[in-house]
């Protein structure tokens, strides 16, 4: 038995010596290499790679991403805790944003480009994080059927003439949580909850598919207008489908609340993590993607809207006209999220 | 008093004493391997004590209803559905000869290949409003029908089409190595084909099929991609709401722990209800099954029966995604998308080996060990796959983590340096956090093989003084064989087509196909998600065409 113990204790002596001379090895090469750069990202669209590589060729940072969902992403770092090796975060929505922020997990960053460029409701009000392109929750209507004149708010839809018209997806999809968060955050939990269940009273179906598939069924008549993100009516323009490209043709983009609160938008954005071991690389990449030139590729290839003023929106987006956009701060989303989803719950809006 | 007291020291001591006896090497290994294995689960268990979190009240009241009947729901259909294709076209294909049998051995399991929210967004795709049924409709000037697919019978029928497999491959090992001397005898007693295959093949497939079939029921309350997009609320999708959208992980790990009740009482049902039997066969039998020939129009008939599962599980996503695939080609295809194939390939090669290996030494280990309720502890290990990957994920990130943190003050201690991750991170944890997940992918074909191995012959071997390891290998290996290559089979196509474990898990260089058709189809591009999901179903067929040859040839 003895003997065993001590065959164990010498393995675990010289295992622990390998370790840590290969721990010096690795030291003075992390030294030679330390220009480098750890992403953590939601998005994973080309133009994101191209720009990554575009940062790397001009400042000789390297760039290593891992690409998952932002809930996943936001659960890895908690439990990575203060070993953490990620710099930045980027999400698709402002709603988890402000939630790696409360839990801790973002640091706020002072920089003048970043606070120069984006307007300030489109940032965290300490600054823990920042947008990068909106996207904008719009009404797409039949064409044939529906005169955009009709049209005027969010609220209006509850209204029982839109009675078996409405095509919107699950309440689990991330973008009808933020627009809920926002019409709790501009009018009250108790109007946003009467909200809720009237539509889902006027839906044409039981909520299902993605938000390509509402414009689809209204296309096809099952319902005549559906609420979508405008991001993916770029995509179902520019579809490679000519099927698709027709649903596209026959329906109209209207831009609601326009005398009133303005559009919701939602964003995709930045944050530099609280641990991160290669801060100042981390600002600069941030720095990099509201520039005119990373702003120009997101608008040109992603049907987002640039947060970058001085950059225009793609040929697709201009057709639809500009619009003013809900100016509530987005932190705001974030925290009304959870009673969003319970509001939604309650109401059966599944 | 006294009396009772010192009988009850008395018989303490003889159970320390029979535990000591009883206790050998194989135990010590048994409880290794599962310790291992189950260490995330307990992890997560151990997570109970938090209790949930605030809106459990809320859950219970408002969606705890509709996950219950829904996931029912799914169980029952597909529990039918799976029975009838796997079973039928196991039978079949053993035990008849037709045109193209040899082709749709293999073709029976690709299935498998396309993973199922895959399969679900390719149905969408034919069926929807300008899908391919309507254009196909539509130029042969026929009025457009459309079938909604997208609701609780369709979750159901998605997912059998494409996880029958599971089935189909266990019981055909079955057919193939044993039904031929109980169906002679069966002949020479004068009892009919059907009369034989419902009276003593199907009971004694029994084990076989309940193999196959739990796997199944499991991915199927582990689905999340498809019943999401057919909107269909399941546990899996309230847990990932409770986790994501309430923000609650404790909710979310209590629903996982009802999941993982409702499995085990599935589990324990099914073996309760075979309590008694046993199913062990005197002889190892290794000649091959004979295949009935019959005539012409039978065999048209046989043959029509066999593709239909084919065509629906295989031939109609894949070509859903190839007309995707085409349109998609000048702005998708890259490259490297062979280097990635070749990445999925190896990992999922070295997962496969792993995951056997692992789960062969639990049963025999477990076997070899003569403790009781050791034995009962390694049925433990299945349980991973019970519970989502996302929540598996973090059983494993927990404690490798924790690990990770002492090696880095140790090493921080005694060198003064720091660096990185050892274990989290690098592909050590991604391999041991796939074992884990798919170790009862593994274990149900084996185990299934082996109960079948009467332990008369091994008994005897080791009678004469040869050791447990050569009679492995010179006895119960050649007998479980098929089992193992089953398993490496499934295994590996799992692991190809595995996605939350890989989003979390892998490290930064390291990519799957599975991740990138997943980038693509979580950004509503389902059309530009085809070509990475057909590289899938491409480097799944190589080693299933190759293994599937290896199974049926002696």
């Amino acid at each position: 038995m003895t003997k065993h113990i001590l065959i164990v204790l010498m393995a675990l002596v010289l295992f622990s010596c390998k370790n840590e001379t290969k721990n010096e090895d690795n030291s003075q090469e992390s030294k030679e290499i330390s220009q480098e750069i750890n992403v953590y990202t939601h998005r994973h669209y080309e133009a994101d790679q191209e720009l990554f590589k575009r940062f790397e060729e001009q400042t000789g940072i390297k760039v290593n991403v891992i690409n998952a969902s932002a809930d996943e992403l936001i659960q890895k770092m908690t439990l990575e805790g203060d070993k953490s090796p990620a710099d930045v975060l980027i999400t698709v929505d402002a709603g988890r944003l402000h939630r790696a922020k409360t839990s801790g997990l973002l640091q706020p960053i002072s920089s003048m480009i970043l606070d120069s460029i984006i307007p300030s409701h489109l940032m965290d009000t300490d600054k823990n994080w920042f947008a990068l392109t909106k996207r904008a929750r719009v009404i797409a209507y039949a064409k044939d059927r529906i005169k955009p004149e009709d049209l005027s708010t969010y609220q209006d839809l509850t209204d029982v003439k839109w009675n078996n018209k409405i095509l919107i997806r699950s309440s689990s999809n991330i973008y009808n949580q933020s627009l809920l968060a926002s019409i709790i955050a501009n009018e009250g939990e108790e109007k946003a909850k009467q909200w809720a269940e009237s539509l889902v009273a006027n839906m044409a179906r039981s909520p299902k598919g993605n938000d390509r598939d509402q414009v689809k069924a209204v296309a096809a008549g099952e319902g005549d207008l559906a609420i979508v993100n405008t991001y993916y009516i770029g995509m179902l323009t520019n579809s490679e489908n000519p099927e698709e490209r027709k649903v596209a043709e026959s329906i109209g983009i209207f831009f609601p609340n326009q005398e009133t609160t303005g559009t919701h938008v939602n964003v995709s954005g930045a944050g530099v993590a609280k641990y991160a071991p290669n801060k100042d690389n981390a600002v600069k990449f941030i720095e990099f993607l509201v520039s005119e030139e990373a702003q120009e590729v997101f608008a040109l290839s992603n049907f987002e809207y640039p947060v970058n003023s001085n950059v225009k929106v793609s040929e697709t987006l201009k057709k639809w006209g500009s619009f003013t956009e809900d100016k509530l701060n987005l932190s705001l989303l974030g925290e009304n999220n959870k009673k969003a989803v319970i509001l939604f719950d309650e109401a059966g809006w599944k | 008093m006294k009396q009772a007291g010192s009988s009850d020291i008395f018989s303490i001591k003889n159970k320390l004493f029979r535990l000591k006896r009883d206790s050998n090497r194989w135990s010590i290994i048994t409880l290794c391997v599962v310790f291992l294995i189950a260490l995330p689960v307990l992890t997560i268990a151990f997570k109970l004590f938090n209790g949930p979190g605030e809106s459990w009240t809320h859950i219970v009241k408002n969606l705890l209803g509709d996950y219950v009947s829904n996931s029912f729901y799914l169980l029952v259909v597909c529990s039918f559905l799976v029975f009838v294709f796997g079973v039928t076209t196991a039978w079949l294909v053993a035990r008849y000869e037709f045109p193209f049998r040899k082709q749709l051995e293999w073709l029976l399991i690709l299935p498998l290949a396309i993973p199922s929210y895959i399969v679900a967004y390719a149905y969408a795709g034919v069926f929807d409003y300008g899908g391919s049924l309507e254009v196909i409709q539509r130029f042969f000037g026929m009025e457009f029908t459309r079938v909604d697919v997208m609701n609780r019978f369709g979750l159901a029928f998605v997912l059998s089409i494409s996880l029958f497999p599971y089935v189909y491959v266990s019981t055909r090992a079955f057919f193939l190595n044993q039904a031929n001397n109980l169906l002679e005898a069966s002949r020479m007693l004068g009892v009919g084909e059907i009369r034989t295959f419902f009276k003593l093949i199907l009971p004694l497939a029994r084990p076989a099929i309940v193999a196959g079939l739990i796997l199944v029921l499991m991915e199927v309350l582990n689905d999340y991609g498809a019943a999401q997009y057919f909107g269909v609320n399941t546990f899996t999708t309230g847990i990932f709401r409770s986790w994501f959208s309430l923000e609650e992980p404790e909710t979310a790990i209590y629903l996982s722990a009802l999941l993982l009740l409702l499995v085990f009482s599935i589990i324990l049902f099914e073996k309760w209800q075979r309590r008694k039997m046993q199913y062990s066969s005197g002889k190892t039998n290794n000649q091959s099954i004979y295949r009935k020939i019959t005539n012409k129009r039978k065999q048209f008939l046989i043959f029509c029966i066999v593709i239909t599962p084919v065509l629906f599980g295989f031939f109609i996503p894949v070509a859903q995604l190839i007309y995707w695939a085409v349109l998609t080609y000048s702005s998708v295809f890259h490259y490297e998308f062979l280097l990635l194939s070749v990445q999925t390939f190896s990992i999922a090669f070295i997962t496969a080996a792993v995951t056997v290996i692992l789960a062969t030494l639990l049963i025999f280990s477990s076997r070899w060990n003569r403790i009781g309720f050791i034995k009962n502890l390694s049925k433990l290990g299945v349980l991973g796959y019970a519970i989502p990957g996302a929540v598996v994920a973090i059983g494993i990130m927990i404690p490798t983590l924790a690990i990770d943190r002492w090696l880095m003050d140790l090493i921080e201690k005694i060198s003064g340096q720091s660096f990185g991750f050892i274990i989290h991170g690098t592909l050590f944890a991604l391999v041991y956090a796939y074992a884990v997940r798919f170790l009862a992918v593994a274990y149900n074909p084996i185990e299934s093989t082996t109960l079948k191995v009467s332990n008369a012959i091994p008994d005897a071997s080791k009678t004469l003084g040869v050791g447990n390891f050569k009679t492995f290998f010179k006895i119960e290996y050649p007998l479980i064989k098929t089992g193992m290559l089953s398993a490496f089979i499934l295994v590996f196509v799992d692991v190809l087509k595995e996605l939350p474990l890989t989003l979390i898990l892998k490290p930064f260089q390291v990519n799957t196909l599975a991740v990138k058709a997943f980038e693509y189809a979580s950004d509503e591009r389902v059309m530009e998600a085809a070509i990475p999901s057909l590289f899938i179903i491409f480097t799944a067929a190589i080693p299933v065409v190759f293994l599937n040859k290896l199974l049926v040839s002696k």
